[in-house]
């Protein structure tokens, strides 16, 4: 007997048009450290529509310690007060095993913060025994095909961690957030040539997601009624693209944190909807993004490591943009931060 | 063709429920993915640091949407050329405050923002009054913006719809967009009354009334009321600051419904001027049912009101009176 199921699929298949209004089934989307300031406000964008699109609905998984477990509940009870029409459940837990449950899409905000006088190498070792727990919970929980967006800092060295403590997750699924710096440079950018942001596009931010990033304006364009420009032409100023500007970029988070006296949670969470929708719905025609993501060694990069890189996004795949020129100035910043990466990469080992 | 930019107002910009609402704004939550919006936000003095860290952000959040940002101390440079207005700013209630004194900071705020906004707003610009208390304080709006339309003024009491909407989902175990039409009648306030007679839920047999199949009348006439009624305080109690991410939330619902109209067959809960509609005293900004169309709220009219509904509606407007009362002997 025909079930109303496979009834409706051969209805699909020669009247594709019945189907059209089928929605779709819910995304699982998890968040660790949600009871945080960039979860809270990543958690009601997810909800809204604005990281998959307006047709996409969502279940939440929200990750948190168990001292915040109160605060937490407290999100899951806000989201539920919101009653928004995309979002199809809410777990909130502290169990990891539960929170990767069949996730789609996991975004990894939570990590050891770091405090006042802690060296590099301490936040490196805290943070490698969390992301070696959840590279576990990932591997043996999450649906197949999850994507993994690593937040927390050291953002790529945590991701490298989760990488190689979740061997049955291709690599290509794992990456890390630099869209916020990708984002910053564009806005400067704009600012500096007093148009749109909309109309900047194709910054590059090569590398590590800390203070050796580097900020590259060289390939990128500015839409105008001439056409497309390089804003290397429209700025016309080297020297402002190659310090002002690096180091305005490099160090806008904490000029937000001076302003604000807290972390820049909302142009965090708007980077990190960005980076996952552009990942899963794809980048638009001519336009690259960057993200940090396995090193294949493009552009004289060390293998083994999670770098930063100008990326298109088509079918849910990112791949590199190949044939850049390079010249001497960016090959030293690249280099440099690919040093870094290998520093951190060994003292990370060194812990494990 | 594009569109042309609307301008939004957020008042008290600075604070939790601004720092949630200006990037749904400029995602294009409240007004839709196609609306391009530029925003001025607006706060005191002590905290033009903290707005401009929230204007740096916005820059670095490179929207696409998001055509300019005014952030600024000058309340005339905030309300200039605005189409929408969220008054989100107030002044709070602090411990041992009584509610005279909550009403008589917040009156003397929402006196001078009339006059901002009369003189320098766009034409038929949009206002949502979001600071408690709300229906007050856009009552206050309303009576020193005399050119200002009233059917322009209105409060949010759609969190209390919404949280309202979501106790009955939970009740029923069902998704929460299957539900509609509750109404919360009144202030936004601990009188507020949150009624479901009017409100169905879909099924596979169709809509279906909530009191049919919740089938708890003893819960709906107690319980849920006041789990809807004290809902805030018990999120303050849990997460240790108020329903920030909430209240945006619905502020961006009611603008976009006002602004794009209500779905077929639904209503939502406004507070708006009263007209006298179901036996309420004109004059008073109270929450109502009301379906929305090219741009403009009307209050849905014909629903029959038991008695149980009746004393609930007129509690509500007796505190509306004495808050109305109070605000007026303050600014004497």
């Amino acid at each position: 007997m025909m079930t109303s199921n496979s009834l409706l699929q051969r209805l699909a298949k020669w009247c594709p048009w019945l189907l059209r209004d089928e929605p779709k089934k819910p995304v699982k989307v998890l968040v660790t450290g949600a009871a945080g300031q960039i979860g809270y406000a990543i958690v009601a964008m997810i909800a809204r529509g604005l990281m998959l699109g307006a047709d996409q609905p969502v279940v939440l998984h929200m990750l948190d310690l168990p001292f915040a477990a109160d605060a937490l509940n407290g999100v899951r009870m806000e989201l539920i007060d919101a009653a928004l029409p995309l979002l199809r459940g809410v777990v909130a837990t502290s169990d990891e095993a539960k929170a990767f449950e069949g996730v789609n899409v996991a975004i990894l905000i939570g990590g050891w913060p770091r405090k006042d006088g802690m060296e590099r190498k301490d936040l490196i070792s805290k943070n490698v025994t969390i992301y070696k727990s959840q590279a576990t919970a990932l591997q043996q929980h999450a649906a197949p095909n999850c994507k993994v967006l690593v937040v927390a800092n050291p953002a790529n060295t945590n991701a490298l961690v989760l990488k190689e403590f979740a061997p049955a997750i291709p690599a290509k699924n794992i990456t890390c957030l630099t869209r916020l710096d990708h984002n910053r440079a564009l806005g400067q950018v704009a600012e500096k040539l007093n148009v749109h942001v909309g109309d900047v596009k194709n910054a590059i931010i090569w590398g590590n997601h800390s203070s050796t990033q580097f900020p590259d304006a060289s390939h990128a364009t500015v839409c105008t009624d001439r056409g497309e420009m390089p804003v290397r032409e429209l700025v016309a100023d080297e020297k402002w693209l190659r310090e002002e500007f690096v180091s305005t970029v490099q160090q806008r988070g904490a000029a937000v944190i001076k302003a604000r006296k807290q972390s820049s949670s909302l142009s965090a969470a708007s980077a990190a909807c960005d980076h996952i929708r552009d990942w899963i719905l794809g980048t638009p025609k001519g336009t690259w993004v960057s993200m940090g993501v396995y090193s294949d060694g493009s552009y004289g990069v060390p293998e083994g490591v999670f770098y930063s890189f100008p990326v298109t996004c088509e079918k849910g795949e990112w791949s590199i943009v190949q044939g850049l020129q390079i010249d001497g100035f960016a090959r030293t910043k690249m280099d440099a931060s690919a040093t870094e990466l290998k520093e951190e990469k060994s003292i990370a080992y060194g812990f494990l | 063709m594009a569109k042309e930019p609307m301008r939004v107002l957020v008042t008290g910009a600075a604070g939790q429920i601004g720092y949630a609402l200006v990037p749904m704004i400029a995602r294009g939550a409240m007004l839709g993915p196609d609306q391009p919006v530029i925003l001025h936000m607006l706060d005191i003095p002590p905290a033009t640091d903290s707005l401009n860290g929230v204007k740096m952000e916005l820059v670095d959040a490179a929207f696409p949407l998001l055509k300019g940002i005014v952030a600024t101390t000058d309340v005339v440079e905030a309300c200039t050329g605005v189409n929408v207005a969220v008054m989100v700013g107030g002044f709070p209630r602090k411990e041992g405050m009584e509610r005279k004194d909550v009403m008589s900071k917040n009156v003397s705020i929402y006196k001078s923002q009339a006059s901002a906004l009369e003189a320098h707003a766009a034409p038929n610009c949009k206002v949502l009054v979001v600071a408690n208390p709300a229906n007050t304080n856009a009552l206050i709006l309303k009576e020193f913006a005399p050119s200002f339309a009233e059917k322009n003024i209105t409060c949010l009491t759609r969190l209390d719809h919404n949280r309202a909407l979501a106790q009955i989902a939970e009740r029923l175990n069902v998704q929460v967009s299957d539900v509609k039409n509750v109404i919360i009648w009144g202030n936004h306030s601990s009188t507020q009354y949150p009624d479901v007679n009017h409100a169905t839920v879909k099924t596979t047999t169709g809509e279906e009334p909530v009191r049919k199949l919740v089938a708890d009348d003893e819960w709906l006439n107690s319980e849920f009321i006041t789990t809807v009624q004290k809902r805030g305080a018990t999120i303050i109690t849990v997460r240790k600051a108020s329903s920030a991410l909430s209240a945006a939330s619905s502020a961006c619902d009611h603008i976009r419904d006002w602004v794009l109209g209500t779905p077929e067959g639904t209503f939502v809960s406004m507070g708006v001027y009263s007209d006298g509609s179901y036996g309420v005293p004109a004059g008073l900004i109270y929450s109502f049912p009301v379906t929305c169309s090219g741009g403009e709220w009307k209050i849905v009219q014909g629903l029959p009101i038991d008695e149980f509904s009746r004393k609930k509606m007129d509690e509500t407007a007796q505190e509306l009176s004495e808050e109305k009362a109070i605000a007026y002997s303050c600014l004497n």
